[in-house]
């Protein structure tokens, strides 16, 4: 980017477009321009396979819409069609490269475009609707399960062999092996219809409808009760992993020498299991968190759709049934950014808690 | 592989055919019970699979009978003849039966190694279960497909759904159908296809891996980028786009979709440990001594990542089973009865999730998915066992 805008001052004085050009060089080929330019090209890549991807899918917004009229409001099919053609701002038979530049052209000034199905409504103003409810969710469940995780499978891999650790490796091995959404039906089918300990009519959804939207305790505590089920669904369905892991993680650092150095010198136990092994252990786990964060934003399809959370992952699939191409397409832009980024902040990171890696890539 | 074919009487006549084998060689060598034990384990898996379990089972059952006698006469580490007096020219004969008592000493030593692991035991058991009751259930529980409207309807009821009763142990779902029948019919297309997706994952991430390994250059780094690239797109996501572009009438090309959006992670893994196994001295002894390359892959190499290879599949079929269960679950793939991901949905669509009544219907189907998924972890436990020589060699 540097190289174009520099050429216009290249006339000029040409000394300057040699630095300019050096320092376009120094960028490009440094370790955080590398990083940013190959996240760019992965994020255009999977926005182009989907592009095309979404376009192949059988029928179109027009034609879903042009069916729903002739199916309820007893339509000829000719008169459908242009009503259908009419209320979207989409040309179905426009060839797809003319789309695809077009598309590309707007988003380049970062201009997702508008809904087709929701007539008027601009895809990033829906995702912004969307986005923070998953993110809430998710995120607060991937947060839990972590903390939960690193604290237990520390507390196992002191004890192990004991029955804490026995009890908690099978218990978590059980959450481990169990798919969420089965987790989420049997949350509803045992604790809600069975025994009744919340209303399941009332639990669903993301926010109870009636309550005025503000920063109002009743707001909020609507906002936090609906997020319950779900939250805990997450959790569940992760803890099991991140406690295991850490377990694993947490006595191969025990083994490590300078554990037991550290225990010759007589330092307190507390230090030693903090500064020690806490940190060093928990070290694979931290990459892994940043790696989940990426797909938080995704959000979890099935899970949303069973407890009616209207999150980002509800929104999808409500995209991809009808079809409303320029939002599906914004959502997966989302995503796979997310994921991009999520990864690279696990390389950083990497290399900011462990001294050993920035060594090596220095060397 | 079908299993249309699965458990028949011409199954039960090839299995006890198969067996009668073991069971000759085992008299010939006087030890009666690994024969008996190799009989009734040919019996089964040719009852189960035909000729496609039975003769697999012939080798492997021979091969167990034969190493509870073989001693080699001819091993120059066994024998206690002098080097010079040992034959190196072995026979056809001689090396077969070697090649079997060494592959009979591994079986042995690989179920020892199942029993081990408490948890692991568990699962497999789990797995057996799930075996027997989608191979062996539909002998003793035909499947019972018809909507019953009216005649089993209870007094006063508003809806079909029924609890569980003495005739029907599961109840009955929104037709009136026996649930029961439905688990044990419903399981066999979604486990095969899970497995079929899991095996397939795990061919093309090891071959992959493997070339991209050994080959590097350009191909290295094409296979690595779309590695990387899949590993970036939300898989579940893709898969209910893809679902509306394919059509899943044939289950197998779920399979096959499946495992090419599930490679990349296993391949990475893969390639890394054969680029580091590749500096290890035994392989670059077995490469001075030009041992070609089918041998340095599948003696010395492989062997050192079995065990991982083995549990990623494990963890494949589980991912599989997952997704395609949520397709279902979604309503994005077509539907074919009976399927306990379709009874899920039904369920769900019927009002079931609701109902005390119904609680059957969707507890059934989620339970059995819950049980089968946990066996397969549970399992994991016990490969990294039998995978592992130092802990089989325990004999």
């Amino acid at each position: 980017m540097e190289a174009t805008s520099a050429s216009p001052v290249a006339q000029a004085a040409p000394s300057r477009l040699v630095t300019w050009r050096r320092v376009a060089a120094r960028v490009l080929t440094g370790y955080t321009g590398q990083t940013v330019l190959q996240g760019i090209v992965t994020i255009w890549a999977v926005m182009t396979f989907t592009f095309i991807l979404i376009r192949q899918m059988p029928s179109n917004p027009v034609e879903i819409e042009t069916e729903r009229l002739v199916r309820e409001q007893q339509l000829s099919y000719d008169e459908a069609r242009s009503r259908a053609a009419a209320l979207f701002e989409f040309d179905p038979d426009q060839p797809i490269l003319e789309q695809y530049v077009a598309y590309l052209g707007k988003l380049i000034r970062l201009d997702l475009g508008k809904s087709i199905t929701s007539t008027g409504t601009q895809v990033l103003d829906q995702i912004l609707e969307y986005l923070p409810w998953t993110l809430f969710s998710v995120g607060l469940g991937l947060l839990i399960s972590f903390t939960i995780g690193i604290f237990v499978g520390m507390a196992m891999a002191y004890w192990r062999g004991g029955l804490f650790d026995n009890l908690v490796t099978a218990f978590s091995s059980i959450l481990f092996g169990i798919p969420n959404y089965i987790i989420a039906l049997l949350i509803i089918l045992i604790l809600g219809v069975q025994l009744n300990v919340f209303n399941v009519a009332s639990a669903l959804g993301r926010v109870d409808p009636t309550i005025k939207p503000g920063f109002t305790t009743e707001y909020l505590g609507s906002v936090l009760s609906h997020a319950l089920l779900p939250v805990v669904t997450y959790v569940s369905a992760t803890v099991g992993g991140w406690i295991l892991t850490m377990k694993s993680s947490t006595i191969s650092t025990l083994g490590e020498e300078y554990v037991t150095v550290a225990h010759a010198r007589g330092l307190p136990q507390r230090r030693v299991l903090t500064a020690y092994v806490g940190r060093n252990a928990m070290l694979p786990l931290v990459t892994r968190l940043a790696i989940s964060i990426g797909f938080v934003v995704g959000g979890s399809v099935i899970i949303e759709d069973i407890y009616r959370y209207r999150g980002l992952g509800k929104f999808l699939t409500t995209a991809i049934v009808a079809r409303d191409y320029t939002s599906m397409q914004g959502v997966f832009l989302v995503i796979a950014a997310s994921v991009v980024v999520a990864n690279t902040l696990a390389d950083v990171l990497y290399g900011v808690l462990d001294p050993r890696v920035r060594m090596g890539k220095e060397r | 592989m079908d299993l249309q074919s699965v458990a028949s009487l011409t199954g039960l006549i090839i299995g006890a055919l198969c067996g009668l084998v073991p069971l000759a060689v085992a008299i010939r060598k006087r030890t009666l019970r690994p024969g008996i034990l190799g009989f009734v384990a040919c019996l089964f898996s040719g009852f189960a699979c035909n000729v496609l379990g039975g003769l697999p089972m012939i080798v492997l059952a021979v091969a167990v009978v034969i190493s509870y006698t073989y001693t080699d006469k001819d091993d120059p580490f066994l024998s206690r003849a002098r080097l010079e007096d040992v034959d190196f020219e072995e026979t056809f004969g001689a090396m077969v039966t070697r090649r079997l008592a060494s592959l009979g000493r591994t079986t042995r030593g690989a179920s020892r190694a199942l029993v081990r692991n408490k948890a692991g035991f568990l699962g497999f058991l789990g797995l057996v279960f799930f075996f027997v009751l989608t191979v062996f259930g539909p002998m003793l529980i035909p499947y019972d497909g018809k909507p019953h409207y009216y005649d089993r309807r209870r007094e006063g009821a508003i809806s079909l759904f029924q609890g569980p009763s003495a005739e029907f142990p599961l109840g009955l779902d929104w037709q009136g159908r026996d649930i029961l029948s439905h688990i044990v019919h419903g399981g066999r297309s979604l486990i095969l296809t899970a497995v079929q997706a899991g095996v397939l994952t795990t061919i093309i991430a090891v071959i992959l891996g493997a070339l991209s390994a050994l080959l590097g250059g350009l191909l290295d780094r094409a296979l690595t980028m779309l590695a990387n690239f899949i590993l970036t797109i939300p898989q579940f996501p893709l898969l209910v786009v893809l679902a509306g572009l394919i059509s899943f009438q044939e289950r197998f090309y779920l399979a096959l979709l499946l495992a090419v959006l599930d490679w990349p992670s296993l391949m990475r893994a893969v390639r890394a440990q054969v680029l580091s196994l590749r500096e290890r001295d035994y392989v670059e002894a077995a490469v001075v001594l030009d041992l070609g390359l089918p041998h340095i892959m599948l003696r010395e190499v492989l062997p050192q990542m079995i065990s991982y290879i083995s549990i990623n599949t494990i963890f494949s079929i589980q991912g599989a089973m997952y997704a395609i269960v949520g397709l279902v679950f979604l309503g994005m793939v077509p539907f074919t009865e009976p399927d306990w991901g379709v009874m899920i949905f039904m369920g769900r669509s019927q009002g079931a999730l609701f109902s005390r009544d119904a609680a059957s219907m969707l507890l059934s189907p989620v339970i059995a998915v819950a049980l089968f998924q946990l066996s397969l972890v549970l399992f994991t436990r016990s490969l990294e066992e039998v995978f592992n020589p130092r802990l089989r060699a325990g004999l």
